[in-house]
C-alpha cells in the first residue's frame, strides 16, 4: 500500500509536465497508468471477473423447487388423503401436516412454510352429494415467487383429483372413458417459453445485471483514473489525447465484456450467444460510451475515492429504470423520459436483446442510436468543462 | 473514566464532523441529499403499485364466434392488452424480438370445430421467458382467459346434455380451489419490492459513509490530529481550518506536514473508552440524518396500513440498527486495510449486491446451500426477514425480536470492533496517507 502512495506521490512530482497529446501516446500513457494503479486495475478489471462467479451465486438452482408448505386436514376421509397425496407429489411443494391454522400461521411468520391448505369438514360428503365443495390455498403475499408456487402447486393437485372425480362420475353416466378424460378441460393452455426455456431466475437476471456491473465498474475505475490525475494535475489533454483515453480504457473493458459474453454466462448455462456479431458490435458502442461518462464525473469529482462514494448504490435504482425488471411504461412520464440518460438504459435491452434472444442489428437499431447519441451528448460535455478548465487556466495565467 | 472528559470527547468530535459536513458538500450530499432522494425516487418508481397492460399479440387462425370471445376476453384482462393480430408466425417473432410485444397467444385453425366436437381445443402462448417479471404477469393472466373460456365452454355443454344450470358449475369443477394470497393481497408491488430496496439502499449509503468518515482522516493523515483533539480539546477548531480548507493532497503539503507534525502526529496513549465515544460523535450526524431517512420510509411503507405500533417500534429499532451496525462495518473495513480505496471496494463488493441473497425477489429457501451461508451473514438479510414478518405479515413481535436483539449486539461489537481498529491505525502514523 505504501509502494503505490509513493507511486503516486512520485507522479505528482511531475505536476507540470503536460499530459500526451496524441491520440496513440495518450492511448498508451492510459494504459500504463491503469497498469500501475492497483486501486483502477481491481476496480476495471479484476471486480467484473469476480462478478461474474459471485452475482450468479445465490440463483445456481435457478428454479423454485419443493417450497415447505403445510396442509391442515379437517375431513380425514379417503378423498382428503387423496388431496393430501396429490399435493405431497407435486414437485413444486414439500408438504407438512398441521393441525390447525393457527400453527400454520405461526410457522409462516417464522418463514418455516410459504403457504398452506385448508381441507374443510365434511369435503367428501359434499361431492358424494354433488353439492360444490371447497378447498382453501393460503400463499404468503410477501413473496412473490413462493406464493405462485404455493398456489400452482395446491391447484395442479386438486385440479387433478377433481377431474379424476369428474370422469368418475361421467363414465357412471354412460360416457366412455376416453372421451371423458379427455373433456377435463376445454380450453386447455399450452405455455411455450421463448428464449430462457427453463425459465429460470438466475438466466433471467444475471445477463442483464452483467450489464449493469460492466457499467458500474467501467465507470467507477475511469472516474478513479481521472480523479487521481485531476489531483495530480494531469487532466488536460487535446481532443484527440481524450478520445486515446476513452479508447485505451474502453478497448480493456470491451475485453472484460468478452468474457461475460463468451464465457461467463456460458459457464452457468444462461442462453447466449444468439448474435455474437451484434453483440460485439454492441459492446463496441456500449464501452466508449460508459468510458466516456466516466471522464465527465471524473472531471466532475475530482477526486480518486470519490467516483466509489458516489457511485456506489446506484446499480439498484438504474436496473429499476430500464424496463427490465420492471416494465417502463409503468414508470412516471418523467422518470420514463430521464432514464434516457443512462447508458443502461438501452444497453440491458439492447443486449439481451441481441445475445439471449437473438434480435438482428436492426431489430434493436433504436438501441444503438440511443447509446451513440449518449457517446455524442457526454463527449459534448466532456469537451465543456475542457474547454472550461482551460479558460480558466488561462485567465489564471494571464 | 470520567463522565465529562468522555462527553467531551463526543461533543468535541461532533463538532468536528459538523465543521466538515458544513464545508464539504459531497459528503454533506451523501448524508442528506443523496438519501432523502433515493427514497423518493424508488417509492415514485413503483408508485404505480401493479403491473397492467403488458402488450402481447394474438394470431387468430380461427376466426370464428369463440376466438373473437377469446380476444376479447385477452383484452379484458386487467394484465394484458392486445396491441396487434398478426397474420404469420414471422411477423409475431419478430414483434417479440423488437420487444413491441412480450408474447403471442395462437389460436389454431380447428379451435372453434374442436369446441363443438367436445374436443379439447388448445390455445398456445408463447411467451419471452427472458423477461421474467413480464412472463409470469401474462402467463398468469392467459392462463386464467383460458379458464374462464373452458369453464364456459364446459357449462354450456352440461346443460346442452340436460343437467340444470345451478348443477352445471357443480359438475364441471367438483371441488374447487379457493386461492388466497395472506398479506399484501393485492400484490402490490410498492409494498414488495420499494419498501424492500430502499432499506438495502440506505444500508449501501451508511456503509459507504461510514467507510469515508473514517477513511479521509487516514488518507489525509489526520487521524492523530482529530483523536488529539477529541482526547483534549487542542489545536482550537478555527487553528486546524486553515489547514483543512486547502486539500491535503498534494505532495508539496505533505512534505511540510511530515517536518512541523511528525512529533505531534502521533498521541502518546490512546484510551479506547474516548475512541468509542468520539467514534460515536463522529458518526453523529449521519446516525442523525439516517434515523429521519429511515422514519421516512417505515411512513411511506405503512401509511395505508394498520399497523401496530410496537411492531413499528421494533422495525424501526432494528432498522436504526442495521444503519449503525453499516457506519461500524464500513469504518471496519476501512481501517482494517488503512486505505479509503479498499475500504469503499470492499464496502461496494459486500453491501451492492446484498439484495440478491437477501431472499426477497428470489425466495431464501431456493437459494444455493453455500450462498445461504453468505446470505446469512449479511446483516441486510436479518433486517429484511424482521421488516417483511411485522410489516406485512403483521407476525406477532416475539418472533421477531431475536432478529432486533442480534442487530443490536451486533451492534455494539462493531463499535467495540470499530474502536480498536482506530486504535490499531493510531499507533501505525507509518501506514497513514495509503490511496
Amino acid at each position: 500500500m505504501s509502494a503505490q502512495s509513493n507511486n503516486i506521490h512520485s507522479k505528482a512530482n511531475l505536476t507540470d509536465t503536460p499530459a500526451s497529446q496524441s491520440f496513440w501516446t495518450s492511448f498508451i500513457q492510459t494504459f500504463k497508468d491503469v497498469f500501475g494503479d492497483k486501486g483502477v486495475l481491481l476496480m476495471l478489471i479484476i471486480a467484473p471477473i469476480i462478478y461474474g462467479f459471485f452475482y450468479p451465486w445465490p440463483y445456481s438452482s435457478e428454479v423454485v423447487n419443493h417450497v415447505p408448505v403445510g396442509i391442515i386436514d379437517h375431513d380425514n376421509s379417503n378423498l382428503s388423503r387423496t388431496l393430501v397425496r396429490y399435493a405431497s407429489a407435486s414437485p413444486y411443494l414439500n408438504t407438512e401436516r398441521f393441525i390447525n391454522e393457527q400453527a400454520a400461521k405461526e410457522a409462516i411468520w417464522s418463514d418455516q412454510i410459504a403457504g398452506y391448505m385448508v381441507i374443510p369438514a365434511g369435503l367428501e360428503e359434499q361431492v358424494q352429494s354433488g353439492e360444490q365443495a371447497h378447498v382453501s390455498v393460503l400463499g404468503n403475499g410477501g413473496y412473490f415467487i413462493l406464493n405462485k408456487n404455493v398456489q400452482l402447486g395446491f391447484s395442479q393437485a386438486v385440479g387433478t383429483v377433481s377431474a379424476g372425480i369428474k370422469v368418475k362420475k361421467s363414465i357412471a353416466k354412460g360416457a366412455y372413458a376416453s372421451t371423458a378424460a379427455q373433456n377435463t378441460q376445454a380450453v386447455p393452455l399450452r405455455i411455450m417459453p421463448l428464449y430462457n426455456q427453463t425459465e429460470g431466475y438466475g438466466a433471467y437476471v444475471v445477463p442483464a445485471v452483467s450489464v449493469i456491473i460492466l457499467q458500474q465498474t467501467l465507470l467507477m475505475a475511469t472516474a478513479m483514473l481521472i480523479g487521481t490525475w485531476y489531483e495530480q494535475r494531469r487532466h488536460s489533454t487535446s481532443v484527440r489525447g481524450w478520445l486515446g483515453r476513452i479508447g485505451a480504457l474502453s478497448s480493456l473493458s470491451f475485453i472484460v465484456g468478452c468474457f461475460y459474453y463468451g464465457w461467463a454466462f456460458e459457464l452457468h448455462h444462461y442462453p447466449r450467444g444468439q448474435n455474437m456479431l451484434g453483440t460485439l458490435l454492441f459492446l463496441a458502442l456500449f464501452c466508449p460510451t460508459v468510458a466516456t461518462l466516466g471522464c465527465v464525473l471524473g472531471l466532475w469529482f475530482r477526486q480518486r475515492e470519490r467516483s466509489m462514494q458516489i457511485l456506489i448504490f446506484i446499480s439498484l435504482p438504474i436496473f429499476f429504470l430500464s424496463g427490465y425488471p420492471w416494465p417502463a411504461d409503468q414508470l412516471p412520464q418523467v422518470l420514463q423520459v430521464l432514464r434516457w440518460l443512462v447508458p443502461t438504459t438501452p444497453a440491458i435491452n439492447t443486449s439481451v436483446q441481441l445475445n439471449q434472444m437473438g434480435a438482428s442489428v436492426s431489430q434493436v437499431a433504436i438501441g444503438f442510436y440511443a447509446l451513440a447519441a449518449l457517446w455524442l451528448f457526454y463527449f459534448m460535455l466532456l469537451m465543456l468543462i475542457r474547454w472550461y478548465h482551460a479558460d480558466k487556466q488561462s485567465k489564471i495565467v494571464a | 473514566m470520567h463522565l465529562t472528559k468522555l462527553s467531551e470527547a463526543f461533543l468535541r468530535s461532533a463538532a468536528y464532523e459538523r465543521r466538515f459536513l458544513a464545508k464539504n458538500h459531497w459528503d454533506f450530499s451523501m448524508v442528506v441529499w443523496i438519501p432523502l432522494a433515493t427514497v423518493l425516487l424508488i417509492w415514485w418508481i413503483f408508485s404505480q403499485t401493479q403491473i397492467t397492460d403488458l402488450p402481447i399479440g394474438v394470431i387468430d387462425q380461427d376466426n370464428s364466434a369463440v376466438a373473437n370471445t377469446a380476444v376479447r376476453y385477452l383484452e379484458a384482462s386487467p394484465t394484458l392488452t392486445v396491441r396487434q393480430l398478426y397474420y404469420s408466425q414471422a411477423d409475431a417473432e419478430a414483434a417479440i424480438l423488437q420487444r413491441d410485444i412480450y408474447a403471442v397467444v395462437i389460436i389454431p385453425e380447428d379451435f372453434s370445430r374442436n369446441i363443438l366436437s367436445s374436443q379439447p381445443a388448445p390455445l398456445t402462448l408463447q411467451v419471452n421467458a427472458q423477461y421474467g417479471t413480464h412472463s409470469g404477469i401474462i402467463q398468469a393472466g392467459v392462463q386464467a382467459v383460458a379458464s374462464t373460456l373452458s369453464a364456459g365452454v364446459e357449462t354450456k355443454r352440461l346443460i346442452k346434455q340436460g343437467v340444470a344450470p345451478s348443477q352445471a358449475m357443480t359438475a364441471y369443477a367438483p371441488i374447487s380451489v379457493q386461492r388466497i394470497s395472506l398479506f399484501n393481497a393485492a400484490t402490490n408491488y410498492q409494498q414488495f419490492l420499494a419498501s424492500t430496496v430502499i432499506p438495502a439502499l440506505l444500508h449501501i449509503l451508511a456503509m459507504v459513509i461510514g467507510a469515508t468518515t473514517i477513511g479521509r482522516e487516514l488518507r489525509d493523515k489526520s487521524i492523530g490530529r482529530w483523536y488529539r483533539f477529541i482526547d483534549t480539546g487542542k489545536p482550537h477548531l478555527t487553528l486546524s481550518r486553515a489547514s483543512k480548507t486547502t486539500p491535503s493532497l498534494s505532495t508539496k503539503q505533505d512534505s511540510s506536514d511530515k517536518k512541523a507534525s511528525l512529533n505531534a502526529k502521533m498521541p502518546h496513549s490512546v484510551s479506547l473508552s474516548i475512541l468509542v465515544f468520539g467514534l460515536l460523535g463522529k458518526y453523529f450526524w449521519p446516525i442523525l440524518a439516517y434515523s429521519l431517512w429511515s422514519a421516512l420510509i417505515l411512513w411511506l411503507a405503512t401509511s395505508n396500513q394498520n399497523i401496530n405500533i410496537m411492531s413499528l417500534m421494533a422495525v424501526y429499532a432494528g432498522f436504526l440498527c442495521l444503519i449503525v451496525l453499516s457506519f461500524w462495518l464500513g469504518a471496519i473495513f476501512t481501517l482494517n486495510s488503512f486505505s479509503l480505496r479498499m475500504g469503499l471496494s470492499t464496502t461496494g463488493f459486500i453491501s451492492a449486491p446484498s439484495y440478491a441473497f437477501a431472499g426477497v425477489t428470489f425466495p431464501y429457501i431456493a437459494i444455493s446451500d453455500s450462498a445461504q451461508y453468505w446470505s446469512n451473514a449479511l446483516p441486510l438479510t436479518h433486517y429484511l426477514k424482521l421488516h417483511i414478518a411485522q410489516l406485512q405479515m403483521q407476525a406477532p413481535i416475539a418472533i421477531s425480536l431475536p432478529i432486533v436483539y442480534g442487530l443490536m449486539l451486533a451492534v455494539i461489537i462493531a463499535l467495540v470492533l470499530a474502536a480498536l481498529l482506530t486504535k490499531r491505525a493510531l499507533a501505525h502514523p507509518e501506514r497513514w496517507g495509503a490511496r
